[in-house]
Order: C-alpha cells, then sequence, then structure tokens
C-alpha cells in the first residue's frame, strides 16, 4: 500500500537504522508536538461545534498533522504559505492567532475577511498565508505567481503549496508545475497524499504509481516521504526549501499520509470506505510516533502530556469565549473594499438599510 | 507484436493521400493569397506522414481529433476535398455551410470529430468519445491528434489522466513539430520528448520519426490494437516539422532558412514514402508521377467546386445554433 518513501522514524518511533534526525533544538522539537497536539484539539473542538449547530463548516485534518506542520516549520517567517483548506496547522506555525481563526469561523467582527467567506477559509496577508482556495487546485498557479513575484523583486522568499492527490488531477496542477520547471521558480509543490479525494480513492484517481513520478514529466524532482513522520518531512521540505532559496528550482514533494476523519463535516465517510481501512493509519498515528520517540529520549512523560493537555484546552477555551463574545460584522461593511471612493449608488443603499446598531438588535432579536 | 502489412494496395493508398494533403494545402495557401479563403489558415504541410500513419488503422467508424492544423487530419480519415475546399471558401456546400471556416471542419460520417480553434481543445472530445466506445462495447477507438504546444495545457494532463486510469480506447497523439506558434518547444516545456512522459500517467509512451509514414504507421499499429484489446491509452510521439508557417503569412523570424530547408529536403515525408515504394519496385516514377496528377486533377476540382458554390444566404445566419430553430 504504502511502496517507498522516506522515512526517519518508525511507527513505533524508533529512529530508522541509518536514518540521521534533522537538527532540530528541543525547544522546537517540544514546539511542533504542542502544535500537532493543538491542531489536533482545535479540530475536535471545531467539528463539536458544527455538530451542535453553532458552526457552519469545518475541514478536520486528523492524521495528516506532521505532514502539515512538519512541512510549514521548514519555512521562514517571509515565506509563503498558500494552503489548500486541510492546513490548519500550517497557519498555526506562522503563528496565526487562534482567535483569528476562530473569528473566521464564526465570521465575527473580528474576522479579518469581515465574515464574507465560508469557514474554514481564512487569510493572513501579514503573517504571508494566503486565502483558502477551495477549488481544487486553484491555488497551485497562486503560488507560482508569488515565488515568481518574489524573484522578480529580487529577494530569495519562497512559496509552499499545498494541495491534495485529487488535486494533482487538475489541469492548474499541469501547467502551474510545468511553469514552476520551466522558469525555476521557487516553489515547493507539497501534496498530502491521504488516499482519498472525498469518496475517490487513490487507485481510482490515477493510474500513476504514486504522486512523486509525475514530476518526471516537467523535469523536476519528486520526493516520496513518510507523511507521518515528522522529521522525515522537515528534513525533505527543508531541503526543498534551501533548494529554491539557491534558485534551482521547485520540488515536488508527495507526503503519504491518510485522511482519517471524514473530508469536511459535510461528509461521512462510511458510506463509501470500511473502518478497517482506517485502522493501521491509527497505529501510524504522527502525533504518537513524535511521543513516543520523544518518551523513549528521556524528553516527555505522562505529566508533561497531561499539562500539556489542560494548557491546550484552556487556550482554546479562552479563544473560543473570546470570539463567542464579538458579534456579527457591522452591516456598513458589506458595502466596503469594492471601491476605493463608494460610488452614489452604494451610498445610497448603505443609506437606505438599517444602522449598525440596529442591525444587531435585529440579528439578537430572530 | 509485429503490426501486419502495410499491403501494398496500402502503401499506394497512403502515398496517394499525403499528396492528398500536400496539393491540398499548396492550393489552399494559393487561394488564400488570391482573396478566396476567408480567416486563417494553417497548413499540415512536412507532417503528411504522422496523419496518414495514423488513420491507415482506422475505420470510418472510429474518432479522430484535430487541431488548428487539421486539413491533414480530415483527408487523412477520408474526409471529402471538395467540401474542404468550399469551406474555406466560405460556401454553403462546405462541411459548416461556409459558416466555419479552416478551423471547424467536421466529418462524423468519416468518424472525423473536428478541427478546433482551441489548443488542447480535442482532449475532451476524444477521452469522451473513447469512454463512449468503452460503454458501449464498440470496438471503436479515438484518436486524439495535438501539437507540442498543447502538451503544457490542462486538458492534456486531465484526459490521459482520465484515459489512463478508465482504460479507455484512446491514442493520443503528439505532433511534436517543434514550435507551438512562434515559441520553441524547450522554451516552455522541459520534458522535450513528449512521449516520456506516458511514465507519469501509467500508461506506455513511443516515439517515432514522424517524417517516415511506415515508421509512424507500425507505432499506430501498435497504439490502436492495444486500445481495441482494451489495454488502454497509448501517448504516441511523433516527431515532426511543419515546412511552412505557423499560419499563412507568417514571417517567421524565429527560425532560420536552413533549418526549414534541411528539414524540407531531407526529410519529406512524402518523398521518402516514394523513393521507398519505387526502391522495393512497388511504384515506377512514372507511375508516381501519375498518382500525383490524379491528385492535383482532384484538388483542382475541389477549387472549382467551391469557386461554384453560392454563399450562405442571410437565413443561414440562425440556423445550426439551436436545435430548434429561432423564431
Ligand atoms: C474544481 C473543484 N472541483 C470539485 C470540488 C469539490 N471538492 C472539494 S474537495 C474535493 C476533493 C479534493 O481531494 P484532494 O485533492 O485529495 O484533497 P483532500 O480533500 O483529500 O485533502 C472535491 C472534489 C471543488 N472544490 N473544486
Ligand atoms: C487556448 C489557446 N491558446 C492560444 C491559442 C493561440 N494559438 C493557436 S495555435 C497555437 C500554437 C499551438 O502549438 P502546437 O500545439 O504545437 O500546434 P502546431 O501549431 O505546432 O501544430 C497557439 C498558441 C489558441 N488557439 N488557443
Ligand atoms: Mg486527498
Ligand atoms: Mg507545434
Amino acid at each position: 500500500m504504502l511502496g517507498t518513501m522516506y522515512s526517519i522514524l518508525s511507527p513505533g518511533g524508533n529512529v530508522q537504522s541509518g536514518a540521521r534526525i534533522p537538527s532540530l533544538a528541543l525547544d522546537q522539537q517540544l514546539h511542533l508536538y504542542r502544535l500537532m497536539c493543538l491542531n489536533r484539539r482545535v479540530d475536535d473542538q471545531m467539528i463539536r461545534l458544527q455538530r451542535q449547530g453553532r458552526l457552519g463548516f469545518y475541514v478536520g485534518s486528523q492524521g495528516e498533522e506532521a505532514a502539515i506542520i512538519g512541512s510549514a516549520f521548514a519555512l521562514e517567517p517571509r515565506d509563503w504559505v498558500v494552503p489548500c483548506y486541510r492546513e490548519l496547522g500550517a497557519a498555526l506555525v506562522k503563528g496565526f492567532p487562534l482567535i483569528d481563526l476562530f473569528s473566521q469561523f464564526f465570521g465575527n467582527s473580528r474576522d479579518l475577511t469581515k465574515g464574507r467567506q465560508m469557514p474554514n477559509h481564512y487569510a493572513n496577508h501579514d503573517l504571508r498565508v494566503t486565502s483558502i482556495s477551495s477549488p481544487v487546485g486553484s491555488q497551485i498557479p497562486h503560488a507560482i505567481g508569488l515565488a515568481l513575484g518574489a524573484r522578480l523583486a529580487g529577494n530569495d522568499d519562497v512559496a509552499l503549496v499545498y494541495f491534495g492527490d485529487g488535486a494533482t488531477s487538475q489541469g492548474d496542477f499541469h501547467v502551474a508545475t510545468n511553469f514552476a520547471g520551466v522558469f525555476k521558480t521557487p516553489t515547493i509543490l507539497f501534496c498530502r497524499n491521504n488516499q482519498w479525494a472525498i469518496s475517490v480513492p487513490v487507485e481510482s484517481q490515477t493510474a500513476s504509481r504514486n504522486m512523486a513520478v509525475k514530476a518526471t514529466a516537467y523535469g523536476i524532482e519528486g520526493v516520496r516521504v513518510d507523511g507521518n513522520d515528522i522529521f522525515a518531512v522537515y528534513d525533505v521540505t527543508s531541503k526543498a526549501v534551501a533548494k529554491a532559496r539557491r534558485g534551482e528550482g521547485p520540488t515536488l514533494i508527495e507526503a503519504v499520509t491518510y485522511r482519517r476523519g471524514g473530508h469536511s463535516t459535510s461528509d461521512d465517510p462510511n458510506s463509501y470506505r470500511d473502518d478497517a481501512e482506517v485502522e493501521p493509519w491509527i497505529e501510524r498515528d504522527p502525533i504518537l510516533r513524535f511521543r513516543l520517540y520523544l518518551t523513549r529520549q528521556g524528553h516527555w512523560d505522562d505529566d508533561k502530556e497531561q499539562a500539556l493537555e489542560d494548557e491546550v484546552r484552556a487556550t482554546i477555551r479562552n479563544s473560543l469565549d473570546e470570539a463567542f463574545r464579538s458579534g456579527p460584522p457591522s452591516l456598513d461593511t458589506v458595502f466596503e473594499d469594492v471601491y476605493d471612493e463608494m460610488p452614489w449608488h452604494l451610498r445610497e443603499q448603505m443609506e437606505s438599510v438599517c444602522t449598525p446598531e440596529e442591525f444587531q438588535t435585529v440579528e439578537q432579536g430572530t | 507484436m509485429g503490426i501486419k502489412g502495410p499491403t501494398t494496395e496500402q502503401l499506394l493508398d497512403m502515398y496517394a493521400a499525403m499528396w492528398r494533403i500536400r496539393l491540398f494545402e499548396e492550393q489552399a495557401e494559393y487561394q488564400s493569397g488570391q482573396g478566396k479563403v476567408l480567416g486563417a489558415l494553417h497548413t499540415y504541410i512536412g507532417q503528411e506522414a504522422v496523419g496518414v500513419g495514423i488513420c491507415a488503422h482506422l475505420t470510418d467508424a472510429d474518432y479522430i481529433t484535430s487541431t488548428h492544423r487539421g486539413h491533414g487530419h480530415c483527408i487523412s480519415k477520408g474526409a471529402d476535398v471538395r467540401r474542404m475546399m468550399a469551406e474555406l471558401f466560405g460556401r454553403v456546400t462546405g462541411y459548416c455551410k461556409g459558416k466555419g471556416g479552416s478551423m471547424h471542419i467536421a466529418d462524423f460520417a468519416v468518424g472525423m470529430l473536428g478541427a478546433n480553434g482551441i489548443v488542447a481543445g480535442g482532449f475532451g472530445l476524444a477521452t469522451g468519445a473513447g469512454l463512449a466506445a468503452q460503454v458501449r462495447e464498440s470496438g471503436q477507438v479515438a484518436v486524439c491528434f495535438f501539437g507540442d504546444g498543447a502538451v503544457n495545457r490542462g486538458p492534456f494532463h486531465e484526459n490521459i489522466n482520465l484515459g489512463a486510469v478508465w482504460r479507455l480506447p484512446v491514442v493520443y497523439v503528439c505532433e511534436n513539430n517543434q514550435y507551438a506558434q512562434w515559441t520553441p518547444q524547450e522554451e516552455i516545456t522541459l520534458v522535450t520528448d513528449v512521449a516520456s512522459m506516458s511514465s507519469a500517467y501509467g500508461i506506455p509512451g513511443a516515439q517515432v520519426d514522424g517524417m517516415d509514414v511506415l515508421s509512424v504507421y507500425q507505432a499506430a499499429g501498435e497504439a490502436v490494437d492495444r486500445a481495441r484489446r482494451g489495454e488502454g491509452p497509448t501517448l504516441l510521439e511523433c516527431k515532426t516539422y511543419r515546412f511552412h508557417g505557423h499560419n499563412f503569412g507568417d514571417p517567421q523570424q524565429y527560425r532560420t532558412k536552413e533549418e526549414i530547408s534541411d528539414w524540407s529536403g531531407q526529410h519529406d515525408p512524402i518523398q521518402g514514402l516514394g523513393d521507398h515504394l519505387q526502391r522495393e519496385g512497388v511504384l515506377t516514377a512514372e507511375e508516381a508521377e501519375s498518382i500525383r496528377n490524379s491528385v492535383q486533377e482532384e484538388i483542382a476540382g475541389a477549387v472549382r467546386f467551391a469557386d461554384e458554390s453560392p454563399y450562405p444566404g442571410p437565413e443561414e445566419l440562425t440556423r445550426d445554433v439551436f436545435s430548434t430553430p429561432v423564431a
């Protein structure tokens, strides 16, 4: 099922023979571990809120945390993360505050995107996290453009773009990867092969042997890595980032992982796949693997785990409370950000609707 | 393995068909210069061996899709040169009643699903035709012709991926003439041997000398047989060269005269087959000449037919758009 791929840690958290742990200080390792746990907890919490009818929509990444967090951690703050929609972990690595994420999910008055986007479609250009781009594959050309732009501007920023196995079947993947190869743009094309595109299994997605082999059609390097191995993911991505920065062009990385949950909160995977298929992936859990490693190294124990668990829960709770306290964006924001100077017909419309105060009263009354 | 044939009869047919394309295109260019051809004109001169060598394996029931450079595909598949010329002239006797022009010729009766003004526009049609053949278990094959430029477009990727995963009876034929309009292939594609891209799609690829109709015939036979056996698509790359400009009137400043004359002087596909047939004793010089002459007559007849046909009347303007005519 898995084929050959680069790995450092075995599923049991042992260092594979001949493998070398990338040079990450202990506090960096513990930071990564915390982010993975935070990512998992946020997912659980949001899915619960959606089931309670308090959140419209959510996309979880259970089981894919190492692929997402390990790769994003290979970037500098000035580098671009161009997400698909399942990379909350990358946003966390980038320092996206939880309160900003939650405010976006609820579309409240603190939402940086002013409640105009579907839940889970966050963006923060100051952090160089571009908007979630849910038309499958559409973000790949954006990343190539950002990378080319950086080079034309004379700096060595790179762009890392995430997409799924399903997205590799899109024309956008093809034109963008070809362009990246021909123009040697500083891009990392990061494919999370989580084995499913909603209900389409990867065997029905393509006749290609794997995702990494697709690189050969573009004359670029393709790398296959165990996506549940945080060290291996970090290692291959760091190399690809360094290569891109040196001006040596793009790399296609295939992280072999598994989507353990539903595609989104709108999906029920029981209708198209067997639980038995999911089971081996629970044993391959990326967080468990990292914890076993840290424990074996003497850096982790049950007390620390409990303390982390408590801290993460409290952090989420506090940000959630704060997000819930904020009301909806005021109605006049609907008229912003379209024209530099508001034309008369919009002004007329704005003045004809109720005042922001009235709007909030109306909302709460319903 | 091993593709049987071509028989002597097929060889002579292929020889005549290549001349039919060449002389049709030369006339089309001449008539374009006379102001008779309406709209753009992209000729197939130099690439005749590809269309002819491949379509030799197809029947009228099989499908092909074509490109903006489509006259050669039409003729290879057996379309009527009179109706083609009439279409170029914008006459009502043309394939689209004079309303489509060079880039919209289709002849469903012979399985020619249409030229296409959109680069890579044929992929979806050919893949869909292959799917229809598979669903109906009809044994038909679809051939998708496209250029090296089209390789860089999304439909190439999406359709070959789908054709591969569904094992459709499609042959994807890249006519790699090394230029996309004025752009040399290596400026826009790193992997210039298109056939080798097949490994990324999990299907076989083959590369042949597209100036040698016998090589094309051989490789196409294997690919078409494979498709007919239900074993899925092949990516077949024919290395070729267009002897004339991208379109009629192209000043060709992106390539040298020497490059062009090297190809047309040393790799002319028609001369290549003619010489081969004479060496093999299949054809005498006189017979070759008479084939050419009779094709020339045919093309002259097509021009006369086009010239004598009327233009479509204003009533044609709203026809053939909706199945229920607009009131
Ligand atoms: C162009 C387009 N087609 C279809 C959809 C519906 N859709 C949303 S996600 C998805 C599957 C994508 O799968 P994959 O690329 O493997 O990413 P994953 O969800 O597994 O992370 C589909 C078909 C869409 N959003 N955009
Ligand atoms: C989608 C699209 N983009 C651009 C064009 C303009 N155009 C017409 S032909 C052509 C080049 C095609 O090159 P190739 O596929 O190699 O075919 P060739 O002309 O060499 O036969 C271009 C860019 C077009 N017709 N359609
Ligand atoms: Mg997927
Ligand atoms: Mg070309």
